[in-house]
């Protein structure tokens, strides 16, 4: 059985605690806990008939005051880059922490995921104006952790890509 | 050669003479001399092949060692070649190769085997001794009261450290490279704790900026201690309860360096794939150190106990065999002592004794003499033939059977004589002696010394009325007043006589005689004695009697008044008389002794 570790990037509070909370143990709640360093769980996946543990590094949002830490993205074979669909700034945050992990880990593969879709009135991002970030990922996707849409098969692109870059 | 030596001749064909080319060719000599030597010695080593070997012989060794300085392409080259040999070599003399491997696999083997002994002894042990004693009852009450496991609370009280857990994790990744457990440890979740501990691991690197190959050494956490050990590839973290000595820290040393050392390229290259670590368990298992509190003095206390326990079991294993044994000869010897009962065959059926042999049916019941003495009854049985038994204790015990002697009858037995004495009934005596000729064994019957009550009662009756006598006034036939008031009394005792006689089947006849003085002429008196004896029949024999006969009998004068001639003053009173005789015929059963 393979192993693979995977870090969730993305500024504070667009949900990265919540999806993989949602993939996990299939819960979700409107309460708000902010992750402080690093919440570490496990999800199984079959790809093809082969099965993958999936590490995943939840790591705390990047903020102004507490930038992501360059060495828990160490030994990653992909990353979730999260943008919160109602907060247009997290998209910088997202372009940045992606630069980051390109100098740390290199050109593996990631997948970009505009989350809180379920809020549709309040949506502000638009996946045509990501340009570059949205283009070198294997999967951009509108998902909702609250609902759970797009959720699972954002992990499982992500865990093929890396099945096939490895 | 051949050509420089055709190329100035070529230039120059009409200078050139024979002895022109002579001579330059000694110039040439004279000249290259030495150097021509050094040019044939050249071309030798280099057309003939068999001396490079030699040449190359000389340098080999330091040309692998120099090389393998350098990079390990050498190693890589000759990695196939040398497995490929080594398949060869295997499949063409498999003795060989196991010969020499023997002696490292062996310890290996003996090695685990042994590791697994001890630790199947060490929690035998320690569960023995402390399920037994005062401090594992007190433990059980804690384990009970907080509702751990009893093994938990005694590990918690006896260990000094026990390594619980070893994780082998990639450095860089934080991926569990191989996870292993002490005995009756449960684990989970191992891949998120490994990447936790990286987690952790990085967070104290950058915060401290220390560098890669620093780190946290220890972390507590509640009464768990993890040591991590680095090394450049991998870490390694063991989770220990208690307190660890200083020494296990070269154990974990020594394992990080031995994996790195013999899996450095799977290190390397590690992509996700754990599989190739899986035989890090040996190395792992090094680490799975243990150290328990000795309890003080020489054997541990479950030795004490089961030493005892065997010793006790031995005692009564070996009680039980002696009773049994003690019972068995004493039911061997009961049962020949018993009369009336003949044992042919003792037989095994189907773990069942049986006796076999005769049984007289007066003899005592075997399953009582089984009780008595206390040999396990179940397993015992007995088929056993009935039969008369002739010995003297079964015939006096048949003889109390069918006689029923009275409690005032004693019976003996001398020889085939039975004895009967004492006091009995005239009816059980009567019957006694034909009964007694019944029984077998049993040829003469003594019965000098046995009493007939009944008779002896007659004979007192007898006598009183014996005593008894009627007086009259002279010359009267008829009694005064006062004499036939006695009548009564007189009356009674016949009529008792009469009531024993019939018991006693007899026919006594009763004797009524009458006397009278001797004044008077002789005539007279005999008729006045006759007068009086019927006048006093007459007054018994309304009584109706069944066996005895009366008879009135008129003797004369009474004989006594007639011997001693009365003195001064003496009347004749006593003699004017009736008085009784008994006449008793003789009893049936009367026959005295034999
Ligand atoms: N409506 C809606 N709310 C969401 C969704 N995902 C997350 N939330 C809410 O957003 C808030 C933040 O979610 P978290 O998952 O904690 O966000 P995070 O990225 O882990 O935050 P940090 O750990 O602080 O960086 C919570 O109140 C969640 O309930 C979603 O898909 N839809
Ligand atoms: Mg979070």
């Amino acid at each position: 059985m393979k192993q693979k570790k995977i870090c969730l990037l993305g500024g504070f509070a667009v949900g990265k605690t919540s999806l993989v909370r949602r993939l996990v143990s299939g819960l979700f709640s409107e309460k708000y806990l902010t992750t402080i360093g690093v919440k570490i769980d496990q999800k199984m996946v079959t790809i093809h008939d082969h099965s993958l543990l999936l590490v995943l590094w939840d790591l705390y949002g990047d903020d102004d005051y507490q930038k992501v830490r360059a060495s828990y993205l160490q030994g990653s074979s992909g990353y979730i880059l999260v943008i919160d669909g109602t907060r247009p700034e997290t998209i910088d945050v997202a372009i940045r922490l992606h630069q980051t992990a390109r100098q740390v880990v290199g050109t593996v593969p990631y997948v970009l995921l505009l989350n809180k879709h379920d809020l549709a009135e309040d949506w502000k991002v638009d996946p045509a104006t990501l340009g570059e970030l949205s283009r070198q990922a294997c999967l951009v996707a509108k998902v909702s952790a609250k609902t759970g849409d797009g959720v699972e098969s954002a992990f499982s692109a992500l865990a093929e890509a890396m099945l096939n870059g490895s | 050669m051949a050509s420089s030596s055709r190329t100035p001749s070529g230039s120059r064909p009409t200078e050139f003479t024979a002895r022109q080319a002579d001579d330059f060719s000694a110039l040439r000599r004279l000249l290259l001399a030495p150097e021509q030597v050094q040019l044939d010695r050249l071309r030798d080593r280099l057309e003939n092949f068999s001396l490079r070997p030699q040449e190359v012989s000389q340098v080999l060794p330091d040309a692998i060692r120099l090389r393998a300085q350098q990079d390990n392409r050498l190693l890589a080259s000759m990695i196939p070649i040398t497995q490929e040999a080594l398949a060869l070599s295997i499949k063409q003399s498999p003795q060989l190769i196991s010969d020499s491997i023997a002696p490292i696999l062996g310890p290996a083997i003996r090695k685990a085997i042994s590791r697994a002994m001890r630790e199947m002894l060490q929690s035998l042990n320690q569960t023995l001794e402390y399920s037994m004693s005062w401090q594992g009852l007190q433990w059980r009450w804690e384990a009970w009261k907080t509702g751990k496991s009893f093994a938990e609370v005694v590990l918690v009280h006896t260990l000094r450290f026990r390594v619980e857990q070893v994780f082998l994790i990639h450095k860089r990744t934080g991926l569990l490279l191989n996870h292993i457990m002490a005995e009756g440890v449960s684990g989970q979740g191992e891949e998120v704790i490994s990447a936790m501990l990286t987690a952790i691991q990085d967070f104290v690197r950058d915060s401290f900026q220390q560098s890669q190959e620093e780190g946290l050494e220890s972390l507590r956490i509640g009464d768990l201690t993890v040591w991590v050990e680095q090394g450049p590839s991998a870490i390694l973290a063991a989770v220990i309860r208690g307190a660890p000595p200083v020494k296990l820290r070269d154990v974990l040393q020594g394992t990080i360096e031995s994996i790195h050392a013999q899996y450095s390229d799977a290190l390397r290259s590690f992509q996700g794939d754990a599989s190739a670590f899986l035989d890090t368990r040996l190395l792992l298992e090094d680490c799975l150190q243990a150290q328990f509190v000795k309890k003080p003095g020489g054997l541990p206390f479950s030795v004490w106990v089961l030493a005892a326990l065997l010793l006790g079991l031995l005692g009564w294993w070996g009680y039980h065999a002696a009773l049994q044994h003690q019972q068995w000869t004493r039911l061997l010897n009961r049962i020949e002592a018993e009369p009336g009962m003949v044992i042919t065959s003792i037989r095994e059926e189907a773990g069942n004794t049986v006796f076999l042999g005769l049984r007289d049916p007066l003899a005592v019941d075997p399953q009582m003499l089984l009780e008595e003495t206390g040999y396990a009854p179940a397993t015992v049985t007995f088929r056993l033939e009935p039969f008369l038994a002739l010995t003297p204790e079964m015939i006096y015990r048949r003889a109390l059977l069918i006689l029923q002697p009275p409690e005032t009858v004693s019976v003996s037995l001398e020889g085939s004589q039975l004895i009967l004495a004492g006091h009995g009934s005239h009816a059980w005596i009567s019957a006694v002696r034909e009964r007694s000729l019944r029984i077998p064994g049993i040829v003469s019957v003594n019965m000098e010394r046995l009493i007939d009550t009944d008779l002896e009662r007659f004979e007192t009756v007898r006598h009183m009325l014996e005593e008894e006598s009627l007086n009259f006034f002279p010359g009267q036939m008829t009694l005064q007043e006062h004499e036939l008031a006695k009548i009564e009394q007189i009356k009674q005792t016949v009529q008792q006589l009469d009531d024993m006689a019939k018991v006693l089947e007899i026919r006594p006849s009763i004797h009524v005689i009458g006397y009278s003085s001797p004044e008077g002429s002789e005539s007279t008196n005999t008729a006045l004695s006759a007068l009086r004896a019927k006048y006093v029949w007459q007054l018994l024999d309304p009584l109706g009697l069944r066996m005895i006969s009366l008879e009135a009998i008129g003797r004369g004068v009474d004989p006594a008044a007639l011997a001693s001639s009365p003195k001064e003053g003496q009347s004749y009173d006593s003699s004017r008389r009736v008085y009784f005789e008994v006449e008793r015929l003789p009893v049936s059963g009367e026959r005295g002794g034999e």
